[in-house]
C-alpha cells in the first residue's frame, strides 16, 4: 500500500494510547481521564488532521477506481465527494467533525464502489458472459461490502451522536 | 485423472471422490480417451486460472478498502477519546455524562 494512504506509525501509536486511556478512564481511573483530557487537548487537532488527510486521499483513490479510467467520471465523483463533505460538515465544523465527515464520505465511496463492482459481476455472470465467478468469491466480496456498509451506517450514527453531545455541552 | 497406455493404446480414467475413498472411473479408450483427457486438462487449467484471478481481485479490493477502514477506526477511537475526556461514559451503547460526586 502507498505510504500516503496509511496512518504513520506515530499516529498509530497515539491511537493505541488514546484507546488505552479511554478504556481506563471509562473504568473509573480518574488519573487516566486527566491524562486523556491533556492528550486530547494537546495532540488531537494534529492527529485528527492527519487522519482526515489519509481519508481524503483514500476517497480520491476509490473515485479513480470507480471511474475505471474515465477522467470525466473521476472528476465528477471527486466533485460529488467535495459536495458531500461541505453538506455533511456544515459551517465551521470542529476538527473532530471534519474527521467524522471524512469517514462518512470515504465509506460512502467505498460502499458505492463495492456495490457497483458486485452488481456488474452478477450481470456478467447471469448473462453467461466471459467468466463465471465462483460462489466463494462472490460470498467474500459480499462480506467486504457488508462490513463497509455496516461501518458506513455506524459512521453516520457516530457523527450525529458527537454533534448532539457537543451541542449539549455548549448549551449546558 | 490418468491417461494410461497399454500396448500403445490410450485408456483414460477419472478420479472420483466417493466419501472418504477415491475411485478410478473408466472413461474410454483410443481417441475418446485422448479427447476426454485434453478436455479435463483444459477445464482444470481454466479453473486454476480463474481462482488465481479471483484471489488477485479480492486482494486488490481489500487493499482499496484498507485505508478507509483504518481511517474509520481512527475516527472511532478519536471520537470516543473526545467524549470520554469530556466526561461522558458509554452506557449500553449510549454516551451519558458522568454524574459529578
Amino acid at each position: 500500500m502507498h505510504g500516503e494512504l496509511e496512518l504513520s506509525e506515530e499516529t498509530r501509536d497515539r491511537m493505541a494510547e488514546l484507546r488505552a486511556l479511554s478504556d481506563r478512564a471509562e473504568a473509573g481511573d480518574k488519573q487516566a481521564r486527566r491524562k486523556l483530557r491533556l492528550m486530547v487537548r494537546a495532540s488531537s487537532a494534529e492527529v485528527v488532521g492527519r487522519a482526515s488527510d489519509v481519508g481524503r486521499r483514500a476517497g480520491r483513490v476509490l473515485a479513480r477506481s470507480a471511474a475505471g479510467g474515465d477522467p470525466l467520471a473521476e472528476e465528477a465523483l471527486c466533485a460529488k465527494l467535495d459536495r458531500m463533505r461541505a453538506e455533511i460538515a456544515g459551517e465551521d465544523p470542529t476538527p473532530l467533525e471534519v474527521l467524522l465527515t471524512e469517514r462518512v464520505v470515504s465509506l460512502w465511496m467505498l460502499t458505492t464502489l463495492l456495490e457497483v463492482l458486485l452488481a456488474s459481476q452478477y450481470r456478467r455472470d447471469a448473462g453467461g458472459g466471459l467468466k463465471r465467478l465462483s460462489p466463494p468469491y462472490l460470498i467474500q466480496q459480499s462480506r467486504i461490502l457488508e462490513s463497509a456498509t455496516r461501518r458506513y451506517f455506524a459512521a453516520i450514527r457516530e457523527l450525529a451522536r458527537v454533534r448532539r453531545l457537543q451541542g449539549e455541552r455548549r448549551s449546558g | 485423472m490418468t491417461l494410461e497406455r497399454r500396448d500403445g493404446r490410450p485408456y483414460y480414467y477419472r478420479s472420483v471422490r466417493d466419501g472418504d475413498k477415491v475411485r478410478k472411473v473408466y472413461i474410454g479408450a483410443g481417441e475418446k480417451a485422448r479427447i476426454s483427457h485434453e478436455e479435463d486438462v483444459l477445464r482444470t487449467t481454466g479453473r486454476k486460472a480463474r481462482l488465481e484471478r479471483e484471489k488477485k481481485d479480492l486482494e486488490r479490493l481489500e487493499a482499496l478498502a484498507a485505508p478507509v477502514l483504518e481511517v474509520s477506526e481512527a475516527a472511532e477511537i478519536l471520537a470516543r477519546a473526545h467524549l470520554v475526556a469530556a466526561g461522558y461514559h458509554n452506557h449500553k451503547g449510549e454516551y451519558r455524562r458522568a454524574r459529578r460526586a
